[in-house]
């Protein structure tokens, strides 16, 4: 198992630098937004350019961006969408909103989803089931923008309980700002909900009518045991990764959401500096956001050992 | 400068956030309460003083709040929004009214520019600096307009407290040119028309740059005669600066487009692409050498490019310099006194125009040293600065000051006590509906918060949570006559260019696979025919149709632009420029009393001309074998199908299509082409969309050209000059000879050397040199120029005008402005004029009694 994490890393480690690397030069190939010609500003924007380094080769750059953050932990400065700022510190202050909004909805999201798909996996096949399926496919198959138009135009505007934007500040864990933070996690629950529901029917649908469970009943078990105790258990090894994958997948945000609730995240910090040719800071953004996907994908593998012992990673035998 | 109906939306979200905090209200009556008259401090009114303890907040909402408001480097609109409240300038436009008169104008119905950092007029020195400061290099005939003193208004002070004095600007300016910080706005010191003597030299101190040889796409700075070849077969200029052309170069002449972007089209063949790109740098610079040259003007000087002469290449090229180190005591910009500060120019300004160009560009000057220097940082070899990124790092000047500041999130502004304006007589205004003085700036505090959707800004300002609603098109049929509805024209015209590039309508039709026997397209080509489009067309009923915030447009200048900015007058108001458009509509203006009602019966909708034009056009059309009428019915047998380019395929180009269809089959009933003309809506073509048209690729699109407001003369130059029209291809200004009465004086030119006359550059023209700029003939014959040249222009029915640029805005019952009439320069007054119907309290209340939901 030990060698399996070691591997895992290094190769995690490899997939990074290239795909950074890759990153780094696609982005600097990219044209430049034109400016009217004979726009005096194009030759100070030139002349930044060059001192920023921008002209020199692209491999150079890229030993210069790293030996910045190996040696000072220095990712660079934003030099067009927050010009001067330190663009970790700028992505460190925009975290919080989008991991707040994305925590409360998959801690809501989660029990609910589970739950429903206990439910109609149990009572399969009546119009409980079909209810669930039937909602769960809309939930699913509608963007969840749509929700949240519905959700801001009902509960804000009609009914005027919650506010139509996330609250400013920084107060994350304060009533109002819990209260106004209700739309956009409505939103973004609905489709979470609905996947997690799916996932544990279809799941334990499958356990349900193993031969293990009838083995179980014949033992004398009731059916509530006999499903929590091994239906259940059997069941997780399949949703408990997404449920890992759900919540390393918090950090990055939804952009569309984020837009309608003007949630201050992250969620399009990375478009925005494709856009604006913010190379610092889609630089640091390409290597966070990869990083946190790489590692998800290990996270799930490593947890499959630990949830079910059956399964062994990186064993030959 | 180049637009194009994609970015219609863009154009109205940007309309929007001009006017976001321009918005205005009806005044329902309602006096501002807590409002009590003062004693008289002048004879024109007595002040009324808002009511102290009550809070007057205006909400605003943008799609983008401003992430860095530093005055040296701000470079969007949407960063540069809070300098508006922050600063102050030297100078500020106020609107004409008792205490701020304008001789010959009502009130409100102008403006006037009133002292404000300053604390008067700019004095001219320009003999004494000329005579002391010889290093600034003054020409010798100057006597005025080059230099000036200021006296800085004692008063100002930043938002602690801290004095304003002579120090604090050259501080700032010495800041603002660093060579080392290279700041976005130090180029606005040393551009034309306001160019600060030894800015340049001192912002490029030490640096080597390449240096385009024509930024204007009419001067060359070095013709190619003047280039000396040196012994590696390079040429440089006569100072020994290397010359290079540019094949990555957005050059002037050429619109901005590269020689590598013609080349990546097809223009130029590979064989030349080979022979002109070997040794080309890693930034797209070739050295100029006998074979660059050469290699250059085979393409240049061929059918394909209008067989520019050989001189002409100078256009493409760029030379490289290195700056000599000098420090900031070469600047034409220094302290003579403990509150004035000396301002010498390169370039000579005066009256108007240089006190314009003091109130725009003095925001971005001042910096407070102790806080900037406290902000620097480098990174490699790039400086930048923190400065006015948050509210730690922001310190105001300006009538408000920043509280409270959240990335991508709000920005809270409330006044600044320590402004000098708050006492100060110069911020006083008689409000022309109940007579009474009142000190500028009622509103306590400005929110602005980041709201990227708009139907989110719709229901939030029902709710009464906004102040202002900039509509979209789905909200016009609802609101267009509300009386909270306050429009905002602006300065583009969109006109329809008509493809009319006959060689490449023929190649089209030769390619495989076009049916001439089913299809054409040269019927397009045929004068005639656009003539008829031109008059197919209701633009008001266009304009209400697909794009309700804009009007109908008759000519290429449009509405909103004035030729005498001090008095405000309007092109589009002259005699001279409604006969453009009598004549072109062929309007009979002996059948009105007058001029002006002859122009205003204009609609652009005339069906008897249009069918009698379109028959005509048919006519010729099957003479020239264009289309045939085998089956002898009267109606042509090929199918014209004019494609609509489209860089963006979007509801907007659905709706226009549907609408010219729509009229177009209506229209041609009768005629030889029923049934057998229509718009198609080409592949979605995104950024390459003006090749298309250029090239004759594609056949129409709904374009437009925008300038400055202040500059009519400058906007003809987009329809004959070559590095800018869009018809070049098809129409050569230059083959085109116009003799105009001037001065007394019978003088023939080209459309082009007109143009170029009109706009301040000498033309030489059988031996005698003309220039009809700014000032230096009669403004009658300037307008009678321009309207020969628009005359001549619309004549060529290559442009067909279509629509006026412009927004609509619903303002909240809670505020109102003193002037209901759109100003071109003043809006409708912004924060400074805004009023309140409702305190803060008193409108939260008033918003429940209506249960939650407002109106409109």
């Amino acid at each position: 198992m030990g060698k399996y994490v070691i591997k895992r890393i290094s190769l995690m480690l490899m997939t990074l630098l290239i795909i950074t690397l890759m990153c780094f030069i696609l982005i600097r190939m990219l044209p430049l937004a034109e400016l009217p010609p004979g726009d005096p500003h194009t030759a100070v924007i030139e002349a930044r350019r060059e001192a920023a380094g921008y002209n020199k080769p692209y491999l150079v750059q890229f030993g210069i961006f790293m030996k910045d953050v190996f040696t000072e932990w220095n990712w660079g400065l934003s030099d067009v969408l927050y010009f001067g700022q330190d663009v970790s510190v700028i992505f460190a202050s925009k975290l919080p909103a989008t991991v707040m909004v994305n925590l409360y909805a998959i801690l809501f999201s989660i029990p609910i989803g589970v739950a429903l798909g206990i439910f109609a996996a149990l009572k399969k096949n009546t119009w409980i089931d079909h209810t669930i399926s039937t909602l769960t496919m809309v939930c699913i198959s509608v963007p969840s923008f749509v929700y949240a138009f519905i959700i801001q135009y009902f509960l804000a505007y009609k009914l005027g309980w919650v506010p139509f934007l996330m609250k400013s500040g920084n107060d994350f864990f304060s009533w109002p700002m819990f209260v106004s933070m209700i739309p956009a996690v409505l939103s973004l629950s609905m489709g979470v909900i609905a996947g997690f529901t799916r996932t544990t029917r279809a799941e334990l649908t499958e356990v349900l009518t193993s031969e293990f469970m009838l083995l179980a009943r014949t033992k004398g078990l009731t059916k509530a045991q006999a499903t929590l105790r091994h239906a259940m258990k059997n069941c997780m090894v399949v949703v408990l990764p997404a449920i890992f994958g759900e919540f390393i997948a918090i950090m990055s945000g939804s952009l569309i959401i984020e837009r309608i609730f003007s949630v201050p995240g992250v969620g399009s910090l990375y478009i925005n500096s494709i856009n604006a040719r913010d190379y610092p800071m889609f630089t640091m953004l390409t290597m966070f956001y990869t990083s946190i996907g790489l590692l998800a994908s290990i996270v799930v593998d490593i947890s499959y050992g630990f949830i079910d012992p059956r399964i062994r990673m990186g064993s030959k035998k | 400068m180049k637009k194009i109906s994609k970015r219609f939306l863009a154009l109205a979200l940007a309309s929007v956030m001009v006017f976001s905090l321009a918005a205005c209200g009806n005044k329902d009556g309602k006096t501002p309460d807590g409002t009590t008259p003062a004693t008289g401090t002048e004879p024109q009114g007595t002040q009324t003083p808002a009511d102290d303890t009550a809070s007057y907040t205006y909400r605003s909402a943008v799609a983008q709040v401003s992430a860095n408001w530093n005055p040296h480097t701000v470079q969007t609109e949407d960063d540069s929004w809070p300098q508006e409240y922050l600063t102050t300038p030297l100078y500020e436009f106020m609107f004409n009214d008792e205490l701020h008169p304008v001789e010959g104008k009502e009130p409100f119905t102008g403006y006037s520019i009133v002292p404000a950092m300053a604390a008067s007029e700019p004095v001219d020195v320009t003999e004494q600096v000329k005579a002391e400061h010889p290093e600034f290099n003054l020409p010798e005939s100057a006597t005025a307009g080059y230099a000036y003193t200021i006296d800085l208004n004692p008063n100002a002070t930043w938002q602690d407290g801290t004095p304003i004095n002579a120090d604090t600007y050259i501080y700032s300016m010495q800041q603002l040119l660093d060579p080392q910080m290279i700041n976005y706005r130090a180029a606005d010191q040393y551009s034309a028309p306001f160019v600060i003597a030894g800015a340049e030299a001192y912002a490029y101190s030490g640096r080597t740059v390449k240096v385009v040889n024509s930024v204007d796409a009419e001067a060359m700075r070095y013709q190619v005669a003047d280039l000396v070849k040196g012994d590696d077969g390079t040429y440089t200029t006569p100072d020994g600066d290397k010359a290079y052309f540019g094949l990555q170069e957005g050059y002037a002449w050429t619109g901005g487009d590269a020689l590598a972007a013609y080349y990546e089209a097809g223009y130029i063949e590979e064989e030349i692409w080979s022979a002109l790109s070997a040794g080309m740098s890693e930034d797209g610079f070739v050295p100029v050498t006998d074979d660059t040259m050469a290699a250059l003007y085979q393409f240049t000087g061929s059918d394909v490019w209008g067989n520019e002469p050989e001189e002409q290449l100078g256009y493409y090229m760029s030379f490289e310099t290195t700056y000599p180190e000098v420090d900031f005591s070469t600047v034409g910009f220094y302290k003579s006194g403990d509150y004035q500060i000396t301002l010498v120019l390169s370039q000579s300004l005066s009256g108007f125009n240089l006190l314009y160009q003091l109130a725009m560009n003095s925001r971005s000057w001042l910096v407070y040293e102790d806080l900037y220097e406290s902000c620097k940082k480098q990174n490699g070899d790039a400086w930048f600065s923190e400065y006015c990124s948050n509210v730690d790092t922001t310190i105001s000047y300006g009538p408000y000051k920043m509280v409270s500041y959240q990335s991508d999130k709000l920005m809270r502004l409330e006044k600044n006590e320590n402004w000098f304006g708050y006492t100060d007589e110069r911020y006083q205004f008689v409000d022309p509906e109940d007579n009474e003085t009142y000190q500028m700036y009622q509103t306590t505090a400005i929110e602005c918060e980041q709201v990227a959707e708009a139907e989110t800004r719709k229901m939030m300002f029902l709710k009464g949570e906004l102040s202002s609603y900039g509509l979209g098109a789905e909200d016009f049929a609802t609101y267009r006559n509300s009386e909270y509805a306050y429009a905002v024209p602006a300065e583009t015209i969109f006109f329809f260019i008509f493809n009319g590039y006959k060689d490449a309508i023929q190649n089209r039709e030769a390619s495989e696979g076009f049916d001439k026997t089913k299809y054409d397209l040269e019927t397009m080509t045929l004068k005639t025919f656009r003539q008829a489009v031109a008059v197919t067309y209701d633009k008001e009923l266009f304009a209400s149709t697909i794009s309700p915030a804009r009007t109908g447009a008759y000519g290429l200048v449009g509405t909103a632009y004035l030729y005498n900015a001090e008095e405000g007058s309007r092109y589009r108001d002259t005699d001279q420029a409604k006969q453009v458009l009598c004549d072109f509509y062929s309007v009979d203006t002996s059948q009105y009393a007058s001029l002006d009602e002859a122009a205003a019966s204009i609609t652009g909708y005339d069906p008897e001309k249009a069918k009698e034009l379109y028959q005509q056009a048919f006519e010729e059309a099957l003479e020239a074998g264009y289309i045939t009428d085998e089956d002898g019915d009267g109606i042509c047998d090929q199918q014209i199908n004019i494609e609509y380019c489209v860089a963006e395929d979007s509801d907007f180009m659905t709706k226009t299509i549907d609408y010219l269809n729509e009229k177009m089959t209506e229209i041609l009933v009768g005629t030889g082409f029923e049934g057998k003309v229509a718009f198609v809506k080409s592949a979605p073509y995104g950024n390459d969309w003006s090749n298309k048209i250029k090239s004759g690729m594609s056949d129409v699109v709904l374009g437009g050209w925008s300038g400055s407001v202040f500059d009519p003369f400058g906007i003809i130059d987009c329809y004959t000059n070559p590095a800018k029209q869009y018809d070049a291809n098809w129409f050569d200004a230059t083959t085109v000879d116009m003799t105009l009465e001037v001065a007394g004086e019978s003088i023939t030119m080209n459309l082009q050397e007109w143009c170029n006359a009109l706009n301040g550059n000498m033309v030489t023209v059988d031996g005698k040199d003309y220039n009809f700029g700014a000032d230096l003939v009669d403004v009658e014959d300037r307008l009678h120029i321009l309207a020969a040249l628009e005359a001549q222009v619309l004549s060529t029915y290559n442009y067909i005008p279509m629509l006026n640029d412009g927004g609509l805005q619903l303002a909240s019952q809670q505020v109102y402005y003193v002037v209901e009439e759109f100003n071109p320069v003043m809006s409708y007054g912004g924060i400074p004029y805004h009023r309140y119907n409702y305190s803060d309290t008193e409108w939260t209340e008033y918003v429940a009694s209506q249960g939650g939901e407002l109106k409109y």
